[in-house]
């Protein structure tokens, strides 16, 4: 298999007039956490939806776990655990611990001791029926749906989103003790990166359809400086630099300007071009996923 | 163990459970042959993930901190006394981080020393209830 859980090329997709996806090309390496940033219509579920093969794609090609999911889609979907976005499951009038039994015989790998300890985690009665569910409870019967047959992907669509504070903690501890029990690569998509962050291992940012940054948490955090720099009245940046600038604000005579390179590479460019550089503050994963989430595009 | 995670601090994951370890052995909350949490427990308990835990534990390993006894976890080192090399360890990252803190705001280090002397010196003179009543017999 190759070394990506999952990849794609140049995928596309529109809806009428409105760009959905626009030639991504998405990297997740085996066995990662990674975490795709993006605002509300960022195209995040239809990302996952594609990968899932239960939207085709207008062009490119989505490859999981070494299989063609546009030709192997139900093959894929047997060995993903999918948490899809905002959506009661199906079956309403089943209670929990119907569905449970109903979904199991798909899995051959279904461990019903795990899916029962995941239930009483989650606070979640198999009488219940799945129709009376708040949005939070089936959000959490979604996470045991998809974790119980420890798939070797699971692709979470907003798994914390109408998740309580103490809920979202739990959710994500039990996800953290999945990831050491079980080996497996996770895709987690996010409006609210700083509930997934400490789990993320590489970071993935969707902006209106396209994927604007993609990388490790390492080179990140590595790579993502906030400058501040005293410059003389009037300066103009370079051009080279401002490829590379996200965020730039100032006052009086300093900036401060969030750069993407190796520092000293970028200080030099600084002081180069006239700029005297008073701190480069490295960021947190959740300010550097920010300022590409709110890059100037103009520069 | 109590090991904390500061969302606000840009340092990668690992070195900040590092630091805790060591924090742990300078004031003497873990000893030598002490067993660390398991890498799934403490993932959970910080919810990390699993490697960021392991990437730490390994480091420190290789910095004979802690080793490694096959198929029962992870322990702190016997000849880990008193923690005189993590104080070492300590010490120096509290002094770049209060650098960095004194850079930005255009101090000198020199600067910096004396204020830090001057500030100690009036805390001593009129010992803040909170810090006494938490540290009591801490003074060294």
């Amino acid at each position: 298999m190759s070394a990506y859980a999952v990849a794609t090329h140049g995928l596309s997709k529109r809806y009428g007039g409105e760009t959905a996806l626009d030639r991504v090309d998405l990297r997740v390496p085996d066995g990662a956490v990674y975490v795709l940033v993006g605002a509300n219509g960022a195209g995040k579920s239809t990302t996952l939806r594609v990968l899932m093969n239960l939207v085709r794609p207008d062009s490119g090609t989505a490859e999981v776990l070494g299989m063609d999911t546009g030709r192997r889609g139900a093959e894929v979907r047997a060995q993903v655990g999918y948490v899809p976005d905002g959506r009661n499951p199906a079956y309403p009038r089943m209670t929990c611990g119907r569905l449970l039994q109903h979904v199991a015989i798909f899995y051959p790998a279904w461990d019903a001791a795990y899916a029962g300890d995941l239930m009483r985690a989650f606070d979640l009665q198999a009488d219940r029926r799945v129709g009376t569910l708040s949005k939070g409870e089936a959000r959490r019967l979604h996470l045991v749906l998809a974790l119980a047959h420890r798939p070797p992907l699971l692709l979470l669509d907003e798994p914390t989103d109408g998740l309580d504070p103490v809920v979202r903690r739990t959710a994500l501890a039990l996800l953290a003790e999945h990831i050491a029990d079980t080996p497996t690569t996770v895709l987690i998509s996010t409006h609210q990166i700083h509930e997934v962050e400490s789990l993320a291992d590489h970071v993935g940012v969707l902006r209106a359809g396209r994927l604007t940054a993609q990388m490790s948490r390492d080179e990140l955090q590595r790579t993502v400086r906030r400058y501040r720099v005293e410059v003389p009245e009037g300066w103009k940046p370079p051009p080279e630099l401002r490829v590379a600038g996200l965020r730039r604000s100032s006052t009086g005579r300093e900036i401060q300007w969030t750069l993407v390179g190796e520092e000293r590479e970028v200080v030099e460019r600084l002081t180069l071009a006239g700029g005297r550089v008073r701190e480069a503050k490295p960021l947190t994963l959740e300010d550097a996923a920010v300022a590409f989430l709110t890059e100037e595009v103009t520069g | 163990m109590l090991v904390n995670l500061d969302p606000h601090d840009a340092r990668p994951l690992y070195l900040q459970i590092m630091d805790e370890v060591r924090r742990a052995l300078v004031v003497g909350t873990l000893r030598p042959e002490d067993p660390l949490p398991s890498v799934r427990e403490l993932a959970s308990e910080l919810v990390v993930n699993p490697r960021t835990v392991l990437q730490a534990y390994r480091e420190l390993e290789r910095e004979g901190v802690v080793y490694v006894r096959r198929g029962q976890g992870t322990f702190v080192a016997p000849d880990v006394h008193s923690g005189r090399q993590e104080r070492l360890a300590l010490g120096r990252e509290v002094a770049k981080r209060a650098l960095l803190e004194a850079r930005r705001s255009g101090l000198g280090v020199e600067e910096l020393l004396t204020f830090i002397r001057e500030v100690a010196a009036e805390e001593e003179g009129e010992p803040s209830p909170a810090v006494s009543a938490a540290n009591p017999g801490d003074e060294e």
